[in-house]
């Protein structure tokens, strides 16, 4: 089942693709049309995802199957839409909020469960990050459209 | 001659001399930490390196990958557990000597195996670059992109263990370099009328993404699955002790190894790892003791060893003087020669000469740095390894991962471009995809769709050009062989698993 998943993605990335580079303008006469190795890589990886699914037919024709283990799955999903939501903040709130926010929560989530620790982090995540990067290497902060707290903190 | 003057030049700068002490401490540490790779660390690292000189940001790099492939030893002979893919070879025989109340003395032999191979692959580097470079210079873009072709057919196929992955990976490396405006026509390719994507994707969030965050989540897997904790082996006093007796008969099997591993690591894609593994398997095959290799003989130490770190020097040889990064640290290292606006390729040697062999000597001072460390104290780093709290470790890498995307350019399409690609690197980990390939094929797809579009241009069009040329027919020829050679390879030994299990 894993092999014709897999063997399907890939057909779909590749079709899409290929729908891609089909929308790159023709050439203009003695050039070379701009879509032509995006169209031969994504058709190289159609012909790929075709010989996978050929092979998962041939696996399942086996009798073999493979056991799955998502126990994990389910944690790194959740870990991800963390990650997408703290890279969302950034635009909405600035550096300093979401990030004494988000600190403590994956601490917790890679099992630190000490309430001293996971209340340090709240301040010492956020100050040490933004004095590396935004004092000592002079990189200017994102700005939160809604509210900053650096703006705030700044007066 | 070029790496007297630039050895000289290094030596009398304190503050480069420090950053090689630093880099070589890092990636020690780095490396003997099981789940962080030097990689990884080097990504981490790349922004902060916009705000250096150039040789600088290459050397504490350069230097970082060096000590991250040395470090894995440390992992693998006292913790049982290899830092890297390249020291399990190391681990066969490295774990039952310090079982065996050995390990200060398998630690000696390794360090002094991966200077020899270290200091090998870098002398083959200073004498034949400048060879390949002045070869390089002659080849026509038919040529260099029979070379691409070449480079993106073996590294597809030869690492990991499914050919179809390992390509697919690729492709999908090309695809995702395809995004954003075409170089040549300013047409718009993958865009779907986003502003952010007719810029591209960059290079620095995506190796942040694949390399770090990629690995937090799978950290946090692993975590669910670990059992019991590390326990570090401690030497009896005569086990921490090494002589020359003891040595000697290890010299030629370091030797031997420095050349696998120097030959191997030129050829982009193959790596360290394939490098240990040829070079322990040739010397237990010649070895006088094959019956003791695989119970702890020092010499299953030295021979692997050397060879994993001979790689490090040689694998810089297709990056210097073609633009073509045979390892993901070359991959990396390319960024940071892009980002300080040096042009990789041939030419590097006629605008950037000094620049190359400072770096040259800098690495060649950062194995004396991480071998002094390591002799001295290797046992001392393992302690460390095993107080860094790692529930502590991976939440701080993750935070890092998104304030060193965001450093980068300033930019906060760059951090969701790290998020996604973070997730796609452990999902392609996780589905024995070929991370590797992957970015190797992002750096590359570039330099490759330029030089077979000037080749159609050449022929009007006709693709015949790529056959009709010599030099450009064999690179085809050897990526191909390549290729059929894996296929053989993969054929064999499901055969002789298949005969072993009717056996059974």
């Amino acid at each position: 089942m894993r092999a014709y998943a897999e063997g399907f993605v890939l057909a779909v990335i590749s079709i899409g693709a290929i729908w891609g580079a089909w929308q790159v303008p023709a050439a203009s006469p003695g050039d070379t049309w701009a879509g032509i190795v995006p169209f031969s890589a994504s058709v190289a990886l159609l012909f790929l995802s075709g010989l996978m699914l050929v092979g998962a037919a041939r696996h399942a024709a086996s009798g073999v199957t493979q056991k799955e283990d998502d126990s994990a799955t389910l944690q790194i999903v959740g870990l991800f839409i963390i990650a997408l939501l703290y890279q969302q903040s950034f635009r909405w709130f600035g550096y300093l909020l979401p990030t004494a926010i988000v600190a403590p929560v994956v601490l917790y989530i890679f099992g630190v469960r000490s309430w001293i620790g996971l209340g340090l982090s709240v301040v010492l995540c956020p100050l040490i990050f933004h004095l590396i990067f935004f004092v000592l290497l002079g990189v200017f902060p994102p700005y939160g459209e809604v509210f900053d707290l650096l703006s705030w903190i700044q007066g | 001659m070029e790496i007297f003057p630039a050895l000289l030049s290094v030596i009398t700068d304190p503050m480069l001399l420090f950053a090689i002490v630093l880099a070589a401490v890092v990636g020690m540490v780095v490396g003997a930490t099981p789940g962080l790779t030097a990689s990884a660390a080097i990504a981490m690292l790349l922004p902060i390196t916009f705000y250096m000189s150039p040789i600088f940001a290459l050397a504490f790099l350069y230097v970082i990958g060096k000590s991250g492939r040395y470090g894995g030893s440390i992992a693998a002979i006292l913790f049982n557990t290899p830092g890297t893919a390249a020291s399990a070879a190391t681990q066969i025989d490295g774990y039952p000597l310090a079982r065996a109340g050995k390990a200060g003395k398998a630690m000696k032999v390794a360090t002094i195996s991966s200077i020899i191979g270290d200091l090998m692959g870098d002398i083959l580097l200073v004498i034949g670059v400048g060879f390949i470079a002045a070869i390089a210079l002659k080849l026509g873009p038919p040529e260099t992109f029979a070379i691409y072709f070449a480079a993106f057919v073996v590294i597809g196929s030869v690492i990991g263990s499914s050919i179809i992955k390992g390509l697919a990976s690729a492709l999908m490396g090309i695809l995702i370099a395809m995004v954003g405006l075409d170089p040549i026509s300013s047409e718009e390719r993958y865009t779907f009328g986003s502003f952010e994507l007719s810029n591209g994707i960059g290079l620095v969030p995506l190796m942040i993404g694949v390399f770090v965050l990629g690995e937090v989540f799978a950290q946090l897997e692993s975590r669910r699955k670990a059992t019991g904790a590390t326990r570090e082996n401690e030497s009896s006093e005569d086990g921490n002790s090494l002589t020359w007796e003891e040595y000697k008969p290890c010299l030629p099997f370091a030797v031997r190894g420095g050349f696998i591993g120097a030959g191997i690591g030129v050829l982009p894609g193959l790596g360290s790892a394939i490098a240990a593994f040829i070079s322990y398997g040739e010397g237990k095959r010649r070895a006088a003791n094959p019956e003791m290799w695989g119970k702890g003989a020092l010499e299953g130490v030295a021979a692997p060893e050397a060879a994993n770190n001979a790689v490090s020097g040689p694998s810089m040889a297709p990056l210097l003087t073609l633009g073509i990064p045979g390892s993901t640290i070359g991959a990396i290292l390319l960024g940071v020669f892009l980002i300080h606006g040096i042009q990789v390729g041939p030419t590097l040697f006629l605008t950037d000469k000094e620049l190359v062999y400072k770096l040259f000597a800098c690495g060649m001072l950062g194995i004396l740095a991480y071998g002094l460390i390591g002799y001295f104290g290797a046992t001392q780093v393992a302690r460390l390894i095993l107080k860094i709290p790692t529930d502590v470790l991976y939440p701080l890498i993750l935070l890092t991962s998104f304030v060193a995307a965001y450093s980068a350019r300033g930019s906060m399409f760059d951090v969701t471009v790290m998020t996604f690609a973070g997730f796609a690197g452990w999902l392609m980990r996780k589905y024995d995809f070929n991370v590797a390939a992957f970015v190797i094929s992002f750096v590359l797809a570039k330099g490759a769709e330029e030089t077979f579009r000037q080749s159609l241009l050449m022929s009007d069009g006709g693709a015949l050009i790529f056959v009709e040329r010599p030099i450009a027919l064999a690179f085809l020829i050897v990526g191909l062989g390549a290729m059929a050679l894996r296929v053989r390879g993969i054929v064999e030994e499901r055969r002789i698993a298949k005969g072993e299990l009717e056996d059974a």
